[in-house]
Parts: structure tokens; sequence; C-alpha cells
């Protein structure tokens, strides 16, 4: 037989083992569920980290003219006139195929961000050069890289300055691609001309002619290789279109000496740099039939003659660099990822990434740094300001997060968003918030207490009723239905009112007994064939209220009439259904509150002759406001928050408009809708984390407000 | 007069019109319960079949729905047609007849078929007698059949790949020496595999000899195997015994089979098994997390100010909306817990990714953190009714802390804690957001509990009745046709809310009646 002592020990060591436990397990329960918001958080925080960068040693390299990196800027080339093309990976120099233009070079132009120049050998004849970087399949390693340059064509042509040469697919019967050229010829003239790429005829140059007499400084094809992007010394930029007879399709005032040319990814946003460094963007607007070339972004200044600029293969942004500086910006922010001062700098270049920057100076130093700018797309002017995107002739607010091709850039403004947040907030809170006070506060002040016993349940159960299946009866059936008969929808309360009015004469017909025995307390069930009978009026004359009033159609009332159009799932659709969901929150908390009111109040109000409404309108109501002010916030909690009802009973398109008969789109929903599609770390996956943020607390401080509220609210009723 | 401005002014109309407010939000649920009810039940009774001239030609179908100046045809026959329905003017409407051989035969693909029964054939040979007859009477053979080879084809032939699969996987992670024994097996495996491929081909040879040729109304006919056949309903000349006995059977049918036809028609057995595992692994998880910290806020921390704050936390949480939790879950369980798990455990299976996409574990999880404030705010509430008067007896009579929780405030307090549960249970099947983004699919090809080893499978993915309600209703390509099979499964979502949170209910207010009531 164990000794008393042993058991009592044995359960006294439980005791405090137990106790351990609990502590620690309900501390770790508590904070992993406060640790969502941090986690979330955490998710959400790179957006808005400042870039960082961090310098390489510097290496030696010959002097140099251009260079040109890989993808992931492991590899590197460089373009000199007196060498030709040279190649490192890792630092190790590769010998390339012979091919080419013959040394020394006369001219060469900048490489294009994607690995494209043209050079003029010693012989006059003009190599076309795609740089490619052999990399066998599945290997990292770079020992095992090799340079593999293209050359195509080799055209003989006289001496001149090689500006830009454009490669175009070939297309139609031509069964090589062609070249588009631009040139300076020693008298300073702007040249262009066109090939076949195997041509073996001697290139003609044709002049361009610059109207009123400007001197060209610097020129680029458009994507298209149609207009010619021209640059001039007197601070004009000019857009000739050379795919007829030449003509200036469109002009735009610079301010200064334009020094330097280039694209952003996409090839529609032209980037032009001046003698003391200013920096902007155009692009070309084509609206009722005119042409415009539209300054649409400013960067800050080089504080030096701008001399070229590389953009990058995956975002907005872009490399650009003086005679003693370089910096990356990005385009459609304006704001500088990055920046260095490099004295006596002759090239840069940016890895097609945009994470790697190279910079070479007049003595062949090679600097190099990476740049650690994951979601330079995302700043606070990006989410809550108007934003001048590509293609748009003014800024707007803008939500497009996906597009059809590669270059697409993503439009995350959440303006539009948060207004459909509010705008389905605002109409299923003014359709539920009368009817779930108004009934709260005849449950708890008129209603019969068998009755009340009956409500309260009922009201709790429809809380608990799934949004989804109300989402879908929304969307499916009432959409639908609104949409067929939406005069009549819209007649009901008047139909309902004049039945109401019609009938009451009758009421008070009815011997005295009956209306006060059965009336009071229980007037809920006689309203309900009013109500059911003003459906009927209402679904019985609409038809013919629409005929005499509004032409037939409703629609096309508010069409013609108001300039409104009535999409099938709308907001009063969304209303309505979400009324299904925050009726039965504001309602229960209501009538919590209107029932704690101290029956002393109420009884004191009618003893002094108030009529039982008085009572309840001046006296209960007000008492009880702070409670029914934290059920308003619950409501609005959860109609803030409500997801699938609003994904299915509307269209989800973030459009900003107060109409009644539109849809809208909502944070909520659009977490929903977006999160599946989103690359996992990419800007929108983050994006969609910080919209879950600002959803968590801002329910989470409406809920804390409401609960400090009721909590106030309950000291003070103590005492009665 | 005067009676009636009094009336007026003391605010008489006023109540009415309070009155107003909250009937009309009552008439809301009814309209909303009944009307789901009335489209969900109704849908598997067998409506008569009408055939109707139009100057397009006759038309045979179910009336479906009718409106002042048109009338819906349900018409089927969606591969002779390319619809379901079809809107026909009241005034093209001629000889309204209810022929009493025409058919409704419900097919395993293109949806029902509705028309006559021209002949059944045999290898080849015309079945003499009445057609409906021979049907009837060679259609348990080929359902046996035709059973037998799905069984065949999912278990046996989903077996073996498997095994096959396992196998490949555990030779890549062998060295050269042992592999000659695993690829023997392999190869065995394979031989088996391709032998099971010609017993299914012979036995669905022998299913595609019986035929059976039906015309629509308008003369096209169509052949195809009996096997395919799922039930023929001779709607006109049933009686109401024979009425119900096809009602019931196609309710069977709709509680107990698979999907078919990209779920617009068959049954949703996978989705009300995936509902039912998701929130009974949810249950698990929430109970202990949240009686757990229930305690500990009510029975061992110390009150205050900071715990005051945290209680308000962790209530307010509940108001979080859904989709956040969804949020969260997708990134904590399945990207950053799911692909840890991966990477240590699963590493031969990568890129292909195991734990590290949505799977019903990450689901449940997600929905235990979702609903942990409802099983701690029941369970305080309910620790804190406990009697002061039991546990001071309890403590005097010598016991210790843990044994007066354990023996006396606990029991006191477990009809709350189980209220807490079934709120928690019924919130957690209805909720859909947070699942669309953590394991939720709209036909997933293995339920998450079978007989292959480990026989519960966490990290697949699962259907549920709230996401097939979505996915059916807005996603499907023929959510004309499936809409009355989405009411049918939201009537039965709606059930399952409704009679979990009455339940909760009756034994809250037992709880509220056995202990006085002034606690809560």
């Amino acid at each position: 037989m164990r000794s008393v002592t042993t058991i009592l020990n044995r359960a006294k060591r439980l005791d405090r083992f137990m106790g351990r436990v609990i502590t620690l397990g309900g501390m770790t329960i508590i904070a992993a569920v406060l640790g969502i918001l941090i986690f979330i958080g955490k998710e959400a925080y790179p957006l808005f980290r400042a870039p960082r960068s961090r310098e390489s040693a510097p290496v030696r390299l010959a002097p140099c003219a251009a260079l040109l990196a890989d993808e992931t800027g492991t590899a590197l080339a460089t373009l000199d006139a007196g060498r030709g093309l040279t190649a490192t990976i890792a630092g190790r120099s590769l010998v390339l195929p012979p091919g080419g233009p013959a040394l020394p070079w006369t001219s060469v132009t900048a490489a294009s961000s994607q690995g494209h120049f043209a050079a003029q050998g010693a012989d006059g004849r003009i190599f076309f050069c795609e740089m490619q970087w052999d990399k066998p399949a599945e290997t990292t390693d770079p020992g095992l890289w090799n340079a593999q340059p293209v050359w195509k064509g080799g055209i003989p042509s006289e001496t001149i300055t090689l500006l830009q040469a454009r490669s175009l697919p070939a297309s139609g019967i031509a069964a090589s691609s062609t070249w588009r050229l631009v040139a300076k010829d020693a008298k300073g003239r702007l040249n262009w001309s066109e090939t076949e790429e195997e041509a073996q005829t001697p290139l003609s140059w044709k002049t361009v002619d610059m109207p009123g007499g400007e001197s060209p400084r610097c020129a680029l094809w458009s994507a298209d290789g149609t207009t010619l992007f021209v640059g001039t010394t007197q601070g004009t930029i000019l857009a000739v279109n050379l795919g007829g007879l030449p003509r200036v399709e469109a002009t735009a005032a610079f301010g200064e000496p334009v020094t330097a040319l280039g694209f952003v990814l996409g090839q529609t946003s032209l980037l032009a740099g001046g003698e003391k460094g200013t920096l902007k963007a155009l692009q070309m607007l084509r609206q009722d039939g005119q042409t415009t070339l539209q300054i649409f972004h400013q960067f800050q200044s080089m504080n030096g003659p701008v001399a070229g600029f590389m953009a990058s293969q995956r975002d907005k942004r872009f490399l650009v660099w003086s005679s003693d500086r370089l910096a990356v910006d990005h385009l459609t922010t304006e704001s500088r990822l990055f920046e260095a001062v490099v004295p006596d700098l002759r090239a840069g270049s940016l890895s097609a990434r945009g994470d790697r920057i190279f910079a070479v100076d007049a003595r062949g130093d090679l600097r190099s740094w990476t740049l650690d700018a994951p979601h330079p797309e995302i700043s606070a002017k990006i989410l809550w300001g108007k934003v001048h995107y590509e293609s748009y002739p003014k800024p707007d607010y803008v939500w497009q997060s996906s597009g059809g091709t590669d270059d697409f850039e993503p439009k995350l403004s959440l303006v539009p968003l948060v207004f459909g947040t509010i705008k389905g907030t605002f109409y299923a809170m003014i359709f539920a918030l009368p009817l779930a006070i108004l009934g709260a506060l005849y449950t708890s002040q008129f209603a019969t207490p068998r009755l009340r016993d009956t409500i309260k349940p009922l009201i709790e159960i429809m809380a608990a009723l799934p949004s989804v299946v109300l989402g879908f009866l929304a969307g499916l059936v009432l959409a639908p239905l609104f949409e067929r008969s939406a005069m009549k929808v819209l007649l009901f309360p008047a139909a309902t009112l004049i039945l109401a009015l019609a009938l009451f004469p009758l009421w008070r017909k009815l011997p005295r007994r009956i209306r006060l025995g059965w009336g009071t307390g229980w007037e809920v069930l006689w309203v309900v064939p009013l109500l059911l009978g003003g459906l009927a009026l209402a679904s019985a004359f609409g038809p013919a209220f629409e005929r005499t009033f509004l032409g037939g159609d409703f629609r096309g009332w508010l069409l013609h009439s108001h300039g409104l159009t009535y999409d099938q799932r709308n907001s009063l659709v969304v209303g309505f259904a979400m009324g299904f969901a925050v009726i039965p929150i504001i309602f229960t908390i209501s009538e919590d509150a209107l029932s704690a009111v101290p029956k002393s109040l109420s009884s004191a109000s009618l003893a002094c002759g108030a009529s039982p409404w008085q009572t309840a309108w001046r006296v209960v109501l007000p008492t009880a406001s702070p409670g029914i002010f934290s059920a308003v916030m619950v409501g609005l909690g959860r109609a803030i928050g409500e997801t699938m009802i609003v994904l299915m009973a509307t269209g989800n398109t973030p459009v900003m408009d107060w109409s009644p008969f539109n849809g809208m789109r909502t944070l909520a929903a659009n977490i929903a809708v977006e999160t599946p599609e989103a690359p996992v770390h990419g800007s929108l996956y983050r994006l969609l984390f910080f919209t879950a943020a600002l959803l968590f607390c801002l329910t989470f401080l409406l809920n804390t407000a409401a609960e400090l509220v009721r909590q106030h609210l309950r000291k003070r009723y103590e005492s009665f | 007069m005067a009676n009636i401005r009094e009336w007026w002014r003391r605010g008489s109309a006023l109540i009415w019109f309070s009155g107003a407010a909250l009937a009309f939000s009552l008439l809301m649920i009814f309209g909303l319960i009944g009307y789901i009810g009335a489209k969900g039940l109704g849908f598997f009774w067998p409506g008569a079949i009408v055939r109707v001239v139009t100057p397009e030609g006759p038309v045979l179908g179910e009336i479906t729905g009718e409106e002042p100046d048109q009338v819906q045809f349900h018409v089927a026959n969606r591969d002779l047609f390319g619809q379901d329905y079809r809107w026909i003017p009241r005034s093209e409407l001629k000889e309204m007849t209810k022929p009493l051989d025409a058919v409704v035969v419900e097919r395993l693909e293109y949806g029902p078929f509705i028309g006559r029964i021209q002949r059944v054939e045999k290898d080849g040979q015309i079945v003499q007698g009445d057609p409906q007859e021979a049907l009837r009477r060679l259609r348990p053979a080929a359902m046996t059949l035709s059973k037998h080879i799905r069984s065949l084809d999912r278990n046996e032939v989903g077996a073996l790949n498997r095994q096959i699969e396992d196998l490949r996987l555990e030779l890549n992670g062998t060295p050269p020496a042992g592999r000659p024994a695993l690829e023997a097996r392999v190869k065995a495996l394979q031989e088996t595999y391709e032998a099971t491929q010609a017993r299914l081909e012979v036995l669905r040879n022998q299913a595609a000899a019986v035929t059976v040729t039906l015309e629509a109304a308008d003369g096209q006919t169509k052949t195809i195997p009996l096997a395919s056949v799922v039930r023929v309903v001779p709607s006109n000349a049933l009686g109401a015994f024979g009425k119900t006995g096809a009602y019931l059977s196609r309710l069977w049918e709709f509680i107990a089979d698979d999907p078919r036809e990209s779920n617009t028609e068959g049954g949703i057995f996978p989705a009300i098994f995936g509902t039912v595992m998701m929130v009974l692994i949810m249950s698990v998880l929430v109970v202990p997390l949240g009686v757990m910290a229930a305690l500990y806020m009510r029975e061992y921390a110390r009150q205050g100010w900071l715990l005051r704050a945290l209680r308000i936390a962790v209530n307010n949480l509940a108001g979080v909306p859904s989709i956040v939790f969804g949020v969260f879950g997708l990134g904590f369980f399945v990207y950053l817990v799911g692909g840890t798990i991966d990477q240590i455990f699963f590493s031969a299976k990568l890129p292909a990714p195991t734990f590290g996409t949505g799977g019903i574990l990450w689901a449940a999880l997600t929905l235990a953190l979702l609903t942990v404030p409802v099983v701690i705010v029941a369970t305080e509430e309910a620790l804190a009714a406990v009697p002061r008067s039991q546990r001071e007896a309890s403590l005097a009579l010598g016991a210790t802390r843990w044994q007066t929780l354990w023996n006396v405030v606990i029991p006191g307090a477990m009809p709350g804690i189980l209220t807490g549960l079934i709120l928690a249970m019924a919130r957690g099947a209805g909720e859909v957001a947070p699942l669309m983004l953590t394991g939720v699919v709209k036909l997933a090809p293995s339920m998450p509990l079978d007989g292959t080893f480990p026989f519960l499978h966490l990290d697949r993915k699962f259907m549920h009745l709230g996401f097939h309600i979505y996915d059916v209703g807005f996603q499907s390509p023929n959510s004309e046709a499936a809409k009355p099979m989405v009411f049918m499964t939201a009537l039965l979502l709606l059930l399952v809310v409704v009679v979990l949170n009455l339940f909760a209910l009756r034994l809250r207010n037992r709880l509220r009646a056995r202990l006085g009531g002034g606690a809560f």
C-alpha cells in the first residue's frame, strides 16, 4: 500500500506540472493568435523597404565605350572601337570566335538592353550583333558558360557615325529580317537607311530634314521601326514618321539640349536626358485623330549631361548615366532606387533582371553593384494617389493587376478597392441599419415576452446562415429577379405605405377589445400580410407604372434620363444580401443594449404620461445609444470584411461610381479573386497581404471600440 | 379625427412601423429558407413530360418555368440540341399532350435524354419485345458491369499507379547497387498494370455490346451503351408511388454518389465527405487549443488590465474577416510550414509539392484559428459560471488546484465547452472564403480518407459543399443546368449549419436554466 504522502506528493507534482503546461500552452495559443497580424504584416513589409545596394570589389578592364551584361549580371561584354568586342564571365576573359567587323571599328552604337548593337568595321562594312551567352542547360556554374555573339550582315556603306540599328523581324514574303539604321554624317546631319539583313548592295543613306533648322543630337527608332525620335540641340524632341513620306508627327519642348534617348521595357515610354541632367519620360498619345508627344514623368536631375540609358527586362526600372554618376530610376513611381558617383564614367550597364549595375570609367576600372529592390513599383503614391500609367492620357486611380503580355505593367491603386468597400458597406448599412435597430427597439420594448423569446433565436439563426448560400442566392436568383422587376422592387415600400393608409380606417373600426388585446405586442404578425399585400400591389401596378411614367422600360429610362447603366449584379442586390449578414448582428447587440436599460427609467417616463413610443424613442433609445453604437461598429466590421456575398453578387469590376445600379470590387473580394493567381512573394502577393493587414486592423479597431463602449455601458448599469 | 391625430402624435404609428421593420427581417429569413427548400427539394420530383408542337417542330420536355408570355422547357439532349433549356412563346404552343412512352434517361455523359426508347440491341441483334421491358430486364447486369469497371479503374489501377510512382521515387534515391532489385519490382508492377488494363478492355467491350437507341422529339436518334444509363424514368406512366420511388432514388444518388459532368450532375458525396472530414479535423484541433487558452485566462493568469486587453483582443478576433485568415493560412501554413516540411521530408518529390500546397490539414488549421475565439469565449463563460461554492468545497477537501479543475470545474463547464465547439463547427462548416486559398478544389481525384496507407491523407485537397455552391453556380460553363443542383447543395449546407446552431442554442438554454442564468 502506498503511503498517503506519496499520493499527496504525486497530486502536488501533477498540479504543478499541469499548471505549467496550461500557462505555457495558453500563453502560446494567445501569442499565436495575435501573431497572425504580425505574420501578415511581415509578409507585406518588403513592399515598403527602401532599396538596398552593395558594391563589389572593382576590377580592372581595358577602357571601353559600351558595356553589356547578361540576364543575371554574371557575364559581361565590352565594346570598344579599337579592340572590338570582348567578353568576360565572372572575371574570366573569353576568346571569342572570329567574325564581325574588321578592326579598328569606325563606329559602334550603344548596346540595347536586349544585347543588340551595330558596328562599322575598318573596311566600311556594317555588322549587326546579337550578344548571346551559351549556358548549357541546368548549369549554374559560370565556369561552363561561353559567349556566342551572333554577327549578321556585313553590308558595305560609306563611313558614318552609327547611332542606332533596329532589327525588325521578318514579315510577309521577306525571308530575313530588315534593319533600320540611323546615323550622323560628317556634317552632323541625320541619315537613315533601311536594308535587308543579307543584302550585298551598299547602303543608301537618306537625310532626315529637320524643320526650323534644328540640329539633331541623338536619335532612336520606335519599336515598330516606323517612327524616329530625334532629340535636338535646341531642346526639342521630334517624332518623325518615316513609314511613308517623311513627316513630323509630333514634337515636344524639352527645355534644354537633348543628349540621350532611350526606352523603358515595352518600348512605349521614351526616356530623354538633357545637357544639364534633366530626365523626363514621354509617350506618344493618339487621341481624336491627333498625335501628341506627352511628357508624363519627370525624374531627379542627373546634374550633368545625360549619356545613356539601359532598361531592365523585368520591370519599368532603367539605368541612366552621365559623365560622373549613374542612377536607377523607376518609370511609374519616379523614385530613385540607386545612385552612385563615378568620376570619368564612360559606360554603364544593367543586367536584364535589373539587379546588377556596372560602370566603367576612363581608366577601364569596372565597378559593380548589386541592387536589392524587389518591389520598386509599389510606393505610397502608387497605392493611394493618381498615377500616370503608360498609354493613359492622364493620371488616374486604376486597379488592374494582370494583363495578357509579358511587359504588362500591373496597375495597383488601392483607391478603387477602398472605394468599392465603402460603397458596398454603405449600401448594406443603409438597408440593414433601420431594419435592425427598429426591429430591436420593437422586440425589446413593444413585443410580448412570448414573441420576443421566439424572435431572438430566429434572428440568431439568421446570423449563422453561410454567406456562400446568401451570395449564391443574391447572384443567381435575386440579381436576375431585380433586373426583371426593378420597378416592382423600387415601388414596394410606397405600395406598402399606400396599402397601410388604405387599411387604417378599417383597423380603427375593429372593436377596441381586439385592437388592444390582439394588436398590442403582436403588431408584427399583423404587418406580415400587409407587407405581402404591398408586394402584390407593387407587382400588380409596377408594369403599368413603368409603362405610364418611364416609357415601358426602367433600364432604358435610367440610361436616357440619368445616364446610368444598370448592371445585373449591382449594389442594390449586394446591399440586400449583405442585410442578411449584418441585420442579425446589429439586431442582437442592439436588443441586448435596449433590454439592459433599467426598467426604472422607462417606468418613470411612462408614469409621467409619456406614450410607449415616446418612452422608447426619447428615453430608452438615447440611454442605450452607446450600445447601439457598438452594434453598428460590429455590423460595419462584418460588412467591410464580407467576402463571398460580394464576390458572388457583384461583377467585381473595380469601378469608382456611386450609382446603386453598378457593382464594385471590395478589398475582401479582391483578395479572394487575386490571391490564388498571385506568384508567391511577388509584388501582388505582398500587396494582397497588405490589404489583408488593412482589413485586419480596420475590423479589429471597430470591434475594440465596440467592446470598450459595451464594457463602459455594462459598468454604468451595474449600479441600477 | 382627433382620435387619429392623437394616435399619430403618441407614436403608435411608429410602433407599427418598427414592427414592420422586424416583420420584414423575419420575412427575409423565412423567404430565403423556404425558397431554397422548395427549389432544392422539388428538383428531384419527376415532372410531367409534355409534348407540344411548335412552328419549328415538336418539342418534348419538362416545364420548368412560366412567365406571362412564355414557357421554359427543359428539353435536355444536350448532345443533340446544344442547350438544355428553351423558352417558347405561349402563342406558339399547340397540341399539348403527355405521351405515355416518353422517358427521361439519365446518362453518364451529356446529361439526361428526354425522348422515347426505340430499341435495345445485344451483340448487334435487336432484342425482341417491348423495348422498355427489355431495357428493364437487361439493366441490372449492365449496371453491375459498369460498377465493376469503375471500381477496377479507380481502385486497382489507381493503387498500381501509386505503387509504381513510389518505387520510382525510391529508385531515384537508391545507390546503383540496389537498383536492379527495385527495377525488377517496377517491371513486375508494370506487367500487372498492363494485365489489368487488358482485363478492363475486355469488360469495356462487353459493356459496349449492349446498346440502347433513343429517339428525340424531332426524330433524331442516339445510340448509347446500356452501361452508361444511370436511370430511366417514364414520368408520365408512373403513379404517385413510382414517382416517390424515382424521387428517393435520385435523392440517394445525390447524397451518396460521385459528381459527373464537371459537378453539374450525379451526387455530391465527396463534397459532403470533405466538409465533414475538414470540420472533424478542425474540431480535434480547436477544442484543446481553445479550452487550454480559456483555462489559462480564467484560472491561471493574473487578472489585470493586460489580461482584460488580451481578452478583448481574442474576442475581437472573431470579427476579423475570414478571408484574412485565409491569407494567413496560405502564407504561413501552406508556404512557410508546408514548404519547410517538403524541404525536409519530401525533398525527393520536389518541385512537386506535398504539403507545400493547399490541403485539408491546412484548411482545418486555418479554420481552427478562425473559430478558436468562439470556443475560448464559450469556455470562459462556462468556467465563470461554475459556482464558487463548488470550487471552494473541493479545495476545502484538500484537492489541489488541478484536481479541482479536472474533477469539478471542467465537468461543470462541459455543456458550455460543447456549445462553443458546436458553434465553432457551424461556423467552420459554412466558411468558404479561407478555404479557397488553403486547399479546396472543385473536383478532388481522391478522398482525404481511403484504403491506402496511411489512410488519412492530410496533404490531399478536398471538396466542400460551400465551395461546390460557389464553383458550380458561378464558375461552371453550364450554370443554368446546374442551378437546381446548387439549390439542393445549398439546402444541405443550410440544414447542417442551422441544425448545429439550434443544437448549440438548446444546449446553452439548458445550461442557463440549470445555472440560473445569472452568469451569462
